[in-house]
C-alpha cells in the first residue's frame, strides 16, 4: 500500500505538469484578455499594464517564467485583485471551502447511501417509492432553486436559520444542506442500484434459500459488495465538493473557492485560473488515490496496476 | 428544524436495522439538529440593529483598494468613505471645496493653482501636504504603476508623453507642489471640466513613505494611511470590511461609528438579508428586479436616475446600417417605453443620449418614436418591406438584463418593422473582444459618467475616442466638441454639446437612446441622512443610524 | 442464453414492468412535443416567442402557464423548451455513453501501466476546466445549440469512464468470465458477451443520471451566463430565468421545474426496468 502511494505521488507530477501546460495553453486561445473591459482603456494604459505582467513576452518566454514560477511554489498574482497573489487568495478561501464540502460530503454520504440501501432492501415497498421520490427531487431541482427555496422557508418565513453569510456554525447548516442534496440523491440511487446488482447474485440467493436474508451477515455482504461503484464516484465528487460549489457559495455570501473558478475564467484572471485548477487537480489526485486504497480493502481480488 | 421529508426518511432508516448505521448514532444526529434548530430559534429576540454601527452590502470583493489601480465602482465605494480629494461632489454633484480651500485659475484656462487647507490630517496624524499630490498624480501616470485610470489626468501637460514612456523627464509633468500648502497643474489645453476630475478617487493624495514601506500590501487593514471621515479597520477578503469612523476628521467626526460592508454577490440573498434586519441599507446590487415590484410601495423604497445610459449602436460600416436612411428608419421603430415596462426597475426612457441631469440635455436630440415613418424611409432606403432587409445579427453578452434589452429589441424591430432580428450571445470577454475588434452591425452599449459634465458622454464618439466602436465619424462633430471643451461659458458650453448631440442621435444616427439606469434603494426607518447622487458613489459620512 | 441480448428478448421483458412501461410511454410523449414543436407544428394557441401585453400574468385560462417578463405566453415556451432540453439531454448522454465506456472497457479489462495510464487520463480531463473547454468550444463551433451539445457531452464522459472501468475490474476476476477464458473465447468477445452485459446495469443508471443532469447542467450555465442564445430556450434556461421570481411570480419556476423532475422521474423509472428486463436472472413475475 505504502508504495502504491508513493507510486501516486511520482504519477502524479507528470500529470499536474501537464494540467498546467494544458490550461495554460487553453487560457491563451480562448478570446479576451484580462484588461478587457466596459471601458476599453488607451493602448499606452494596457502596454503598460502588460509590460507589468509580463504579457508583453512571447508565449514560450511566458510560459517558462510562468513553470519557474510554478516550480518555486509560486502561483503568481492576480490581474483582478491588484494586490493579492494566488498563493494568499487560495489560502484564505481554501479553509472555508474545506469545512463546507466536508460537511456536504459527509451530510450526502450519510444521507444518500442508508437512502439507497433501504430502497433496495425495501424494493417494491413504499420505502422505495418513498426514496427515489426524494431522490429524483434532489436531481431534478437545480442547486439555485434549492437555495432560494431554503432561504425563502427556513430565513424568511421560519426565520430559524441565517438566509447566507458565514460567521456561526448556525451558518453552515443551510449551505452544506443545499450542496449535499444533488450529491446525496445519486449516491442514493447509486447504492440502490448496485445492491439490487448483488442481490441477484448466487450466493445471495442461496442464503435467501436458505432463509437467511435478513442475517446481518448476508446483509453485510451484500452492502459491502454494492458500495463499490459508490466509492469510484466519491473520488471525484469529494474534490467537486471541496473545491466547492460556485452556486452554493454565491447564492450564501461564502467566502470560499468555489467562486473563482467561475470568475477567474470570466475575468481571464489566467494566474488564477491555473492555480485553482492546480489545487482541483491534487485535490482530484490525492481523493482518486484514496479510492484506489479503500478498493483494495473491500475487495482484496481487485488489484489495481500493482 | 430540518426539513420534513428528512426526519422522516432519518425515522425509516432507524426502523429497519441495517449492519452500516446504528440506531443510536442517528438518535445523537436527530437530537443534535433538534437542539440546533431550538437554539437558533432563540436568535429571533435579538435588537433589529446595533446603534452607530451601519451595515451595508457592496456585492464583491473591492478589486483593490489602491486608488489608482481600482477600476470598479465597488473599489471606488470603499475607496470614497476613506479619502478625500482636492474638492468633493456636493450631493447634486457640484464641486465644492476639500483638501482645497480655494483654487485659482489663469485666464488662459490651461494653470490650476489649489491653495490647501493646513489642518487636514493623515490617519496616522501628519498634515496632508501639496507633496502628497504630486506624488500621487505623478505615480498614477507612471509607467510602472500601469494604472487604468491614468488617462484621467491626459489633459496634464506631458502625462500622455510620460505615462506611454516616450518621455523619461517626470520633471517636464505639468505637476508641481510649489510649497507644502499650493499644488499647481499646467494642462496641454483648457478643459472646463477639469474641476471634476479633482473630485474623483483616481486624483487623490498618496503617502510615499507608506506605499514604499508595504509595497503591494499597503492597502491591507493596518498599514493603509488614510485621510478621510473613515478608516479600514478590517478586510476580510470576499466577505466583509469594516471601517472604523476617524474621529480627528477635519470637517468632524462622522455620524456612525462603524461601517460593515458585505459582500454578497447574490441579490435575493443580500435582499433577504435586508428583509430580516441583518443589513441597514441596500442598492440596486441587493435588488432582484422581482422584490423592487414587491416594494414599490414600501415608504422605505426610493428611486433616482443615474448618470448611465443604455443605447443601440450601428457598426456604420456594415451593410445595412452604412446608409443613414437604414439607421434613421430603425432608430424610429424602437418604443423606448417598453424598456421600463420589461426591466421594471423605473428606468427613464432616453430622448438624448445627454441625460436630463446634465447641462446641453434636450428632449428632441434623438429620434421620435413613429412606426409608420419609420416603414416609409425603409422604404426609401430602397426596402419595401422589412422582410427585404437581410437578417440582422445582434450581439450581446449573455447577463439577464441585457437579455431582456436585446429580446425586447428583436421584439420591437419585427412587429414595428418586419426586420428579423438573430439574436447572438458571447461570454462577456469573449464579447468586448469582438465588439473592440470588429464590431457586429448592431450591438447594445452602455456608458456611465466618470464625472458630472456632458464631456464625459460625449467625447465618446469622437472619431479618435478608443471606445468608439461604431466607426461613426464626423468632423463637424470632433471640432465641435474640441471647442465646447474649452469653452469657459456654460451656457454657450451647453448649446454646442446640444448640438452635437443632435448631430449624433438625430441627423447621422449613429446610436439609439434607449434609456438611463436608475438606482433603487432600500434605507432602514433609523438610519437617516443617506445622500444619494446620479454618480452612484455613496457617501457615508452624513449617515446616523440611532 | 445467446438471445439474451437481443432487442426483442429486452422489450419483451421491459413491457411486462409496469412503471417502465409507464415511465416509456411518458418520455415517449414528451419527445412527441418535442419533434412536434421542432416542426412548427401549432401545439399551443401562441407560438413561442410571441409577445403581448399581458406581462407575468399568472396561470389562466387563455394562458395555461402564465406569461412572462416579456409577455410571452410560457406554456408555448415550455413546449418549445423539450425540444432542447430532450436533446440535451440523449445527446450529452449518447457522447458520454460512448466515449465513457469504450474508454472505461479497454482500461479496467486490460489493467496494470495501460489502466494506470488511461486513468491518469481522466483525471488530466477531469482537472481541465470545464468552463474553459466549453467557452473554447463555444468560440471555436459557435455558441449556437450544437456547440453546447458537444461541450456538456465532452465534459461529461469521465463519471461513466470510471464506473466502467470499476466494473470490469471487479467483473473479470468472476468464475464465469475465468470460465470463457478457460474456453478459449477471444478478448473482445469475452468483453462483448460477457463483461459488457454484467456491467451495464450500474452504467445505465448512471446514465440515466446523465440525461437529467444534462439538463440541469445547461441550466447552471444559463445561471452563470453561458447558456442557450434566446429565444431559444429549454427548460433549463426557463428555471434559471425564472428562479429569482421564486416569491414573486412562482409560475415562471414552477411548471419548467414540474416538466424537469417529471423527465428526471421517468428516466429513473426506465433505467430501472431496462437493468431488469436485460438481466437473465431477474424474475419478473415477483416484481410488482
Amino acid at each position: 500500500m505504502l508504495t502504491l502511494i508513493l507510486k501516486r505521488i511520482l504519477m502524479a507530477l507528470p500529470v499536474l505538469f501537464l494540467v498546467a501546460t494544458l490550461s495554460f495553453c487553453l487560457i491563451r486561445v480562448v478570446p479576451g484578455g484580462p484588461f478587457d473591459a466596459d471601458k476599453n482603456l488607451p493602448d499606452e494604459i494596457v502596454a503598460n499594464l502588460k509590460a507589468k505582467y509580463n504579457l508583453d513576452k512571447p508565449l514560450p518566454e511566458q510560459y517558462v517564467l510562468y513553470m519557474q514560477r510554478l516550480g518555486r511554489g509560486d502561483l503568481g498574482v492576480s490581474y483582478k485583485y491588484v494586490s493579492r497573489t494566488v498563493n494568499d487568495i487560495l489560502l484564505d478561501a481554501f479553509p472555508v471551502s474545506l469545512v463546507l464540502g466536508g460537511l456536504a460530503l459527509a451530510l450526502a454520504v450519510l444521507v444518500g447511501v442508508p437512502l439507497g440501501a433501504v430502497a433496495a432492501l425495501g424494493r417494491g415497498r413504499w420505502q422505495d417509492t418513498l426514496a427515489m421520490f426524494l431522490s429524483t427531487f434532489g436531481i431534478s431541482v437545480p442547486g439555485f432553486v434549492i437555495g432560494a427555496l431554503f432561504i425563502y422557508v427556513f430565513g424568511i418565513q421560519l426565520r430559524i436559520l441565517p438566509v447566507g453569510l458565514w460567521e456561526s456554525p448556525w451558518h453552515m447548516i443551510l449551505p452544506a444542506i443545499t450542496l449535499a442534496f444533488s450529491p446525496a440523491a445519486y449516491l442514493a440511487r447509486l447504492t440502490r442500484a448496485s445492491a439490487l446488482e448483488i442481490v441477484q447474485k448466487d450466493w445471495v440467493r442461496t442464503a435467501q434459500a436458505k432463509g437467511l436474508s435478513g442475517s446481518a451477515t448476508v446483509l453485510k455482504h451484500i452492502m459491502r459488495n454494492s458500495l463499490v461503484p459508490v466509492i469510484t464516484v466519491l473520488g471525484p465528487l469529494t474534490a467537486i465538493l471541496i473545491t466547492g460549489s460556485f452556486v452554493v457559495e454565491y447564492i450564501y455570501a461564502i467566502p470560499g473557492m468555489g467562486r473563482f473558478f467561475i470568475t477567474a475564467v470570466m475575468n481571464r484572471d489566467y494566474d488564477l485560473i491555473l492555480g485553482t485548477t492546480l489545487i482541483f487537480a491534487v485535490l482530484l489526485i490525492m481523493a482518486n488515490t484514496f479510492v484506489d486504497i479503500a478498493y483494495q480493502i473491500l475487495d482484496p481480488r481487485m488489484r489495481i496496476s500493482d | 428544524m430540518l426539513p420534513l421529508p428528512y426526519i422522516y426518511l432519518l425515522q425509516i432508516a432507524i426502523k429497519i436495522r441495517t449492519p452500516l448505521i446504528s440506531r443510536r448514532f442517528f438518535s445523537i444526529f436527530l437530537v443534535l439538529v433538534c437542539t440546533a434548530s431550538m437554539l437558533t430559534g432563540c436568535g429571533q429576540g435579538r435588537a433589529r440593529y446595533t446603534p452607530d454601527t451601519l451595515r451595508v452590502n457592496i456585492g464583491n470583493e473591492p478589486p483593490g483598494l489602491d486608488w489608482h489601480t481600482a477600476t470598479d465602482s465597488t473599489s471606488f465605494d470603499v475607496v470614497s468613505n476613506i479619502m478625500v480629494g482636492l474638492t468633493q461632489y456636493t450631493p447634486d454633484v457640484k464641486c465644492k471645496p476639500s483638501c482645497a480651500k480655494s483654487w485659482d485659475i489663469s485666464p488662459d484656462g490651461r494653470t490650476y493653482t489649489f491653495h490647501l487647507r493646513d489642518d487636514v490630517k493623515w490617519s496616522d496624524g501628519k498634515p496632508v501636504t501639496a507633496y502628497d499630490f504630486e506624488y500621487a498624480w505623478t505615480r498614477l501616470l507612471s509607467p510602472e504603476t500601469a494604472a487604468s485610470y491614468a488617462f484621467f489626468l491626459y489633459d496634464v501637460e506631458n502625462a500622455k508623453e510620460w505615462n506611454a514612456g516616450k518621455l523619461k523627464d517626470a520633471a517636464r509633468l505639468g505637476i508641481k507642489a510649489v510649497d507644502a500648502q499650493t499644488f499647481r497643474v499646467t494642462l496641454k489645453k483648457p478643459a472646463a471640466y477639469f474641476i471634476y476630475l479633482t473630485a474623483f478617487c483616481a486624483s487623490f493624495p498618496m503617502r510615499r513613505d507608506v506605499v514604499q514601506k508595504y509595497g503591494n500590501r499597503w492597502t491591507e487593514a493596518g498599514n493603509m494611511v488614510t485621510n478621510g471621515p473613515f478608516t479600514l479597520q478590517k478586510w476580510q477578503h470576499e466577505y466583509k470590511i469594516e471601517l472604523a469612523a476617524n474621529p480627528d476628521f477635519f470637517e468632524g467626526a462622522p455620524g456612525v461609528k462603524l461601517i460593515r460592508m458585505f459582500m454578497v454577490p447574490e441579490q435575493s440573498t443580500a435582499f433577504a438579508l435586508y428583509e430580516n434586519d441583518e443589513l441597514d441599507f441596500i442598492d440596486n446590487r441587493s435588488f432582484a428586479t422581482p422584490d423592487v415590484e414587491r416594494y414599490r410601495e414600501s415608504p422605505e423604497y426610493k428611486n433616482f436616475p443615474l448618470l448611465r445610459e443604455s443605447y443601440l449602436a450601428f457598426n456604420v460600416k456594415k451593410k445595412p446600417f452604412d446608409n443613414v436612411l437604414v439607421r434613421r428608419a430603425f432608430a424610429m421603430a424602437i418604443d423606448k417605453n417598453v424598456f421600463p415596462k420589461i426591466l421594471r426597475r423605473g428606468e427613464r426612457p432616453a430622448d438624448s443620449f445627454i441625460p436630463p441631469a446634465l447641462a446641453g440635455s434636450a428632449k428632441d436630440s434623438g429620434m421620435p418614436f413613429d412606426p409608420d415613418l419609420a416603414k416609409r424611409v425603409l422604404a426609401q432606403a430602397g426596402y419595401k418591406t422589412g422582410a427585404e432587409v437581410p437578417a440582422i445579427d445582434l450581439l450581446y453578452p449573455n447577463r439577464e438584463d441585457v437579455r431582456l434589452i436585446v429580446e425586447a429589441t428583436q421584439d420591437q424591430l419585427k412587429r414595428n418593422l418586419g426586420v428579423r432580428v438573430n439574436l447572438v450571445n458571447q461570454e462577456w470577454k469573449v464579447y468586448l473582444a469582438t465588439v473592440r475588434k470588429d464590431a457586429p452591425p448592431l450591438f447594445r452599449n452602455s456608458w456611465g459618467a466618470d464625472f458630472p459634465d456632458p464631456e464625459t458622454f460625449m467625447n465618446l464618439f469622437t472619431s479618435y475616442n478608443g471606445n468608439n466602436d461604431t466607426k461613426w465619424s464626423s468632423p463637424a462633430y470632433d471640432a465641435l466638441i474640441e471647442t465646447a471643451e474649452a469653452e469657459r461659458d456654460p451656457v454657450k458650453r451647453a448649446d454646442m454639446y446640444r448640438r452635437a448631440d443632435r448631430i449624433m442621435c438625430r441627423e447621422a444616427c449613429a446610436i439609439v437612446p434607449a434609456f438611463l439606469a436608475t438606482q433603487n434603494i432600500m434605507v432602514k426607518p433609523w438610519v437617516k441622512g443617506i445622500a444619494m447622487n446620479p454618480l452612484d458613489l455613496q457617501f457615508f459620512k452624513t449617515v446616523t443610524v440611532k | 442464453m445467446a438471445s439474451q441480448g437481443s432487442f426483442k428478448y429486452v422489450a419483451g421483458r421491459l413491457a411486462k414492468i409496469p412503471q417502465a412501461v409507464l415511465a416509456l410511454t411518458l418520455i415517449g410523449l414528451i419527445c412527441l412535443v418535442a419533434i412536434a414543436s421542432a416542426l412548427q407544428l401549432p401545439l399551443s394557441p401562441y407560438a413561442y416567442d410571441q409577445t403581448s401585453t399581458l406581462y407575468l400574468a399568472g396561470p389562466s385560462a387563455q394562458h395555461w402557464m402564465g406569461t412572462d417578463e416579456l409577455g410571452r405566453d410560457l406554456c408555448a415556451r415550455v413546449i418549445y423548451g423539450a425540444q432542447l432540453s430532450i436533446a440535451i439531454g440523449l445527446t450529452t448522454a449518447g457522447v458520454a455513453f460512448v466515449i465513457g465506456t469504450v474508454y472505461g472497457a479497454i482500461a479496467g479489462y486490460c489493467g496494470g501501466k495501460i489502466d494506470t495510464l488511461m486513468m491518469r487520463g481522466v483525471d488530466l480531463a477531469y482537472s481541465l476546466p470545464d468552463l474553459l473547454v466549453m467557452i473554447l468550444i463555444g468560440v471555436l463551433i459557435g455558441r449556437g445549440t450544437f456547440g453546447i451539445l458537444l461541450a456538456l457531452g465532452l465534459v461529461s464522459w469521465m463519471g461513466t469512464a470510471r464506473l466502467t472501468r470499476a466494473q470490469f475490474l471487479q467483473l473479470k476476476n468472476e468464475e464465469f468470465v475465468e470460465a470463457a477464458r478457460a474456453q478459449g473465447q477471444d478478448h473482445l468477445s469475452i468483453i462483448w458477451k460477457h463483461l459488457f452485459p454484467n456491467a451495464l446495469g450500474p452504467i445505465i443508471v448512471a446514465l440515466t443520471f446523465t440525461v437529467p443532469s444534462a439538463i440541469l447542467s445547461e441550466s447552471t450555465l444559463s445561471f452563470i451566463g453561458l447558456g442557450l442564445s434566446p429565444p431559444a430556450c429549454s427548460w433549463g434556461t426557463l428555471a434559471s430565468d425564472g428562479w429569482r421570481s421564486l416569491r414573486a411570480h412562482p409560475h415562471l419556476i414552477f411548471f419548467p421545474s414540474l416538466f424537469i423532475f417529471a423527465t428526471v422521474l421517468s428516466f429513473n423509472f426506465l433505467g430501472d426496468g431496462l437493468r431488469d428486463a436485460l438481466d437473465p436472472r431477474t424474475r419478473l413475475s415477483k416484481l410488482k
